[in-house]
């Protein structure tokens, strides 16, 4: 492919709590080239049909460790692992180990927790002062102690871990020596913490992950059993303290959207899902790929071999498939949204973020009436240079 | 009653635990120990038609197959959709 001006990845956010211009136009072109954060060129899928497709095709890999593949980052590895092959069948051997704990029955049976887990938070957000900071008082804490509740840690290692990951999901944010520094020091309490766990077995998933393993090593190695705390500690709360927080932004920016769901909060799951599609919280950067032979798109556009490809979260607003995309419609039906993926790499935690926002949604909206933002939305300001694209702060008053 | 000529059919090797389908109905799809759909009722009535239809376009593996319903009129977003073909 020629390269004429490609134009950087992820493009730049609206000042108010809003989908980034680029967003809109994008869908011009089926596939527009684009310069990742670490300098590297790849390609972004940009349409919902042409995205759904990929998603399920084999011929990309997630196994971006190969040369020449592109990097997210200069300064970091990130999803670069060349020791974990994250193509069928052995990711599917991997996966099937975890997804028990994610049935919709386990989701189920923490949702109670996590009303509990709700209350407590925002019990606490109700003593202090006004205006509080959602993202410390309630968004980063609560997928946090849901995530130590189902892996059994100590919830006092949060703050431990909570520095860690963010130095490890820096992009363009830290040094390369820093982002060492962090990767080996999160690798060394994930292994302190296994090691607690294999000396002290609980009714946690960790600890039945260490079971699995001992009773067939070849099923899920140490290194892989590590790899999936990893993972899921990272995914289980990173991910949604952002959503949480940016869910929330985008709703109270919009007085009148906040209104109408309070008024009516059985359309609490249906806002999440529009939330989520609407959402700014993330990148297509997490869906890197890389192709292992041409691939056609529908139009008959070739996505050559060898190429870096985003399958583009931003499909989200394909007017094709969602009328009025640009637009946030707490009651949009049939919300089919690419943000947790398709295929076999469709987010292993989505039913457990799905619970965890529609109780954050409904607790907030419901203890809190006159909830607002302290500052206009324009103001709220994005983390720089890491790996999601939430909100640094989100104060709020009521 | 004649029997429903809806016909309801799961892999589940090729399943990823999204849940979507035990969510949107939870008479016709559960889940077994490990996580993996399993189907409850094969055949649903028709009046579920659209829920399940809801059902089979949302799962991200296209594991769920629903015959014996009428599609005309219904939006064809996913056309061209490729299944996971023997994934597992």
């Amino acid at each position: 492919m020629s390269s004429s001006c490609p134009v950087s990845y992820p493009f730049p956010w609206a000042p108010a709590p809003d989908i980034p211009a680029d967003w809109r136009t994008m869908r011009d072109q089926p596939l527009l080239e684009i310069t990742l954060p670490s300098g590297d060129p790849a390609v972004i899928v940009t349409r919902y049909k042409d995205v759904r497709r990929l998603f399920a095709d084999e011929r990309l890999s997630r196994n971006t460790s190969r040369h020449p593949a592109s990097r997210i980052s200069a300064s970091n590895d990130l999803f670069g692992d060349p020791e974990i092959d994250n193509d069928p069948p052995r990711y599917l051997e991997e996966r099937a180990v975890v997804m028990r704990a994610f049935s919709a029955r386990r989701i189920e049976a923490l949702r109670p927790v996590v009303r509990e887990i709700t209350a407590e938070l925002m019990d606490a957000m109700e003593a202090g002062p006004r205006p509080a900071e959602l993202m410390e008082a309630f968004a980063y804490p609560l997928p946090i102690l849901v995530i130590c509740h189902m892996l059994g840690i100590p919830p006092a290692d949060r703050a431990k871990f909570r520095r860690l990951i963010d130095g490890y999901l820096s992009v363009t944010k830290l040094p390369v020596d820093e982002v060492e520094r962090c990767r080996t020091q999160y690798w060394d309490y994930l292994s302190e913490l296994i090691a607690s766990k294999r000396a002290e077995p609980g009714d946690d998933l960790i600890s039945e992950l260490i079971r699995v393993s001992e009773e067939d090593p070849e099923k899920l190695t140490d290194y892989q059993l590590q790899h999936w705390v990893k993972t899921l500690l990272i995914a289980g709360y990173v991910t949604t303290a952002s959503q949480i927080g940016t869910g929330m932004a985008v709703l109270l920016h919009r007085p009148e959207t906040a209104k109408e769901l309070q008024q009516d909060l059985s359309l609490v799951p249906s806002a999440v899902e529009e939330l989520l599609r609407y959402q700014i919280m993330g990148t297509s950067l997490g869906s890197l790929r890389y192709a292992l032979e041409d691939i056609e798109l529908l139009d008959g556009t070739v996505v050559a071999k060898g190429t870096t490809v985003l399958l583009s979260v931003e499909s989200n607003m394909d007017e094709e498939v969602f009328s009025d995309a640009c637009t946030l419609d707490i009651r949009r039906e049939d919300n089919h949204h690419m943000t947790f993926g398709a295929g076999i790499h469709f987010c292993a935690g989505a039913a457990l973020a799905r619970m965890e926002l529609q109780e954050a949604t409904d607790g907030l909206l419901r203890r809190f009436p006159s909830l607002r933002l302290a500052v206009p939305g324009e103001e709220l300001q994005r983390p720089v240079g890491g790996f999601l694209a939430g909100y640094a702060e989100i104060p709020v008053s009521w | 009653m004649a029997e429903s000529r809806v016909r309801v059919t799961a892999n589940s090797e090729t399943c990823v635990t999204s849940s979507l389908c035990v969510y949107r109905v939870p008479g016709v799809f559960d889940q077994d120990p490990e996580g993996r759909v399993l189907v409850l009722d094969a055949h649903p009535s028709a009046e579920l038609g659209r829920e399940l239809l809801r059902a089979e376009r949302g799962c991200p593996t296209r594991s769920i197959t629903v015959e014996g319903l009428d599609r005309s009129g219904l939006d064809e977003a996913d056309e061209g959709t490729a299944r996971v073909e023997g994934a597992a």
